[in-house]
């Protein structure tokens, strides 16, 4: 069975992107969240395995999110999606408890080996 | 990665949040205080930088990344603190918005302006706070 995976940025761009990284390697992407508050949402409507997380959206940023939703479950897996010069965002992140990052512009295998290194996890 | 596919999602992306940067940038000229705008052109160009760097236009790229950093710093104090901010983020927007219209003329993006790159340099060198330290680095990244 694929590993059902909800996709938070702002920009229709990086969603699709995403999308098109992994879908392809049997990732299904059963949502896609464009700020903040409807990832969380999102989050609680779908049950994915694997949520990619943008730091920076509108109305909370990923960072708060990350947080509302580990809070929600302390299992979610969280993949933040950072960019150069967020390395501070990021830490605090994985600090707060999400899973792993991945850096734009990305590098659709590591993007890959990231999901993949979290839903072999739960098995 | 369909290249023409992308280009053009970006023309549409990136044009929107122009605007919408325009509309902020116009609030922001009438209270450089108003975080909410300064927060809404963050993320703006904070996008630019993603998308553009993903299809591989470095100069928008760049300019977007100078410019974010500059936000981050305003952000950081609760609003644009210096008489050069305005301006030059007025300038910032019109060179982004020639960019892209190059980009959609000829696929490929323009190289940059230097003097609006010396120019937000120099305004990222000067970075103090009011009493005149520097502002630390973590608040800088932190910003968001």
């Amino acid at each position: 069975m694929s590993s059902r995976v909800l996709v938070a940025d702002d920009a229709r761009f990086m969603r699709q992107l995403i999308r098109e990284i992994i879908e392809p390697e049997g990732f299904e992407v059963v949502g896609e969240a464009a700020d903040g508050r409807a990832v969380v949402e999102e989050f609680s409507r779908l049950q994915p395995d694997v949520i990619t997380m943008d730091i920076v959206m509108p109305k909370r940023s990923g960072i708060d999110a990350a947080k509302e939703i580990l809070a929600l479950d302390p299992g979610a897996r969280i993949v933040m999606v950072s960019a150069l010069g967020q390395e501070a965002l990021v830490m605090e992140a994985l600090q707060a408890g999400a899973a792993d990052y991945v850096v734009k512009p990305f590098k659709p295998d590591a993007v890959i080996a990231t999901l993949r290194k979290l839903v072999e996890k739960e098995v | 990665m369909d290249p023409v596919k992308y280009r053009n999602l970006f023309l549409e992306e990136a044009t929107e949040h122009l605007a919408e940067m325009s509309r902020a940038l116009l609030e922001l000229e009438k209270d450089p205080r108003d975080t909410a705008a300064i927060d809404l052109v963050f993320r703006m160009v904070h996008s630019l930088k993603g998308m553009s760097a993903s299809l591989g236009y470095e100069a928008v790229s760049d300019l977007s990344h100078r410019l974010e950093d500059r936000l981050g710093i305003w952000r950081a104090h609760g609003g644009i603190d210096d008489t050069a901010g305005l301006p030059l983020l007025f300038r910032g927007l019109e060179s982004l918005e020639r960019m892209v219209a190059v980009v959609r003329e000829s696929g490929e993006a323009p190289p940059p302006d230097p003097a609006l790159l010396a120019a937000i340099d120099a305004a990222r060198g000067s970075t103090r706070d009011g009493d005149g330290k520097p502002v630390p680095k973590k608040a800088e990244a932190r910003a968001r």
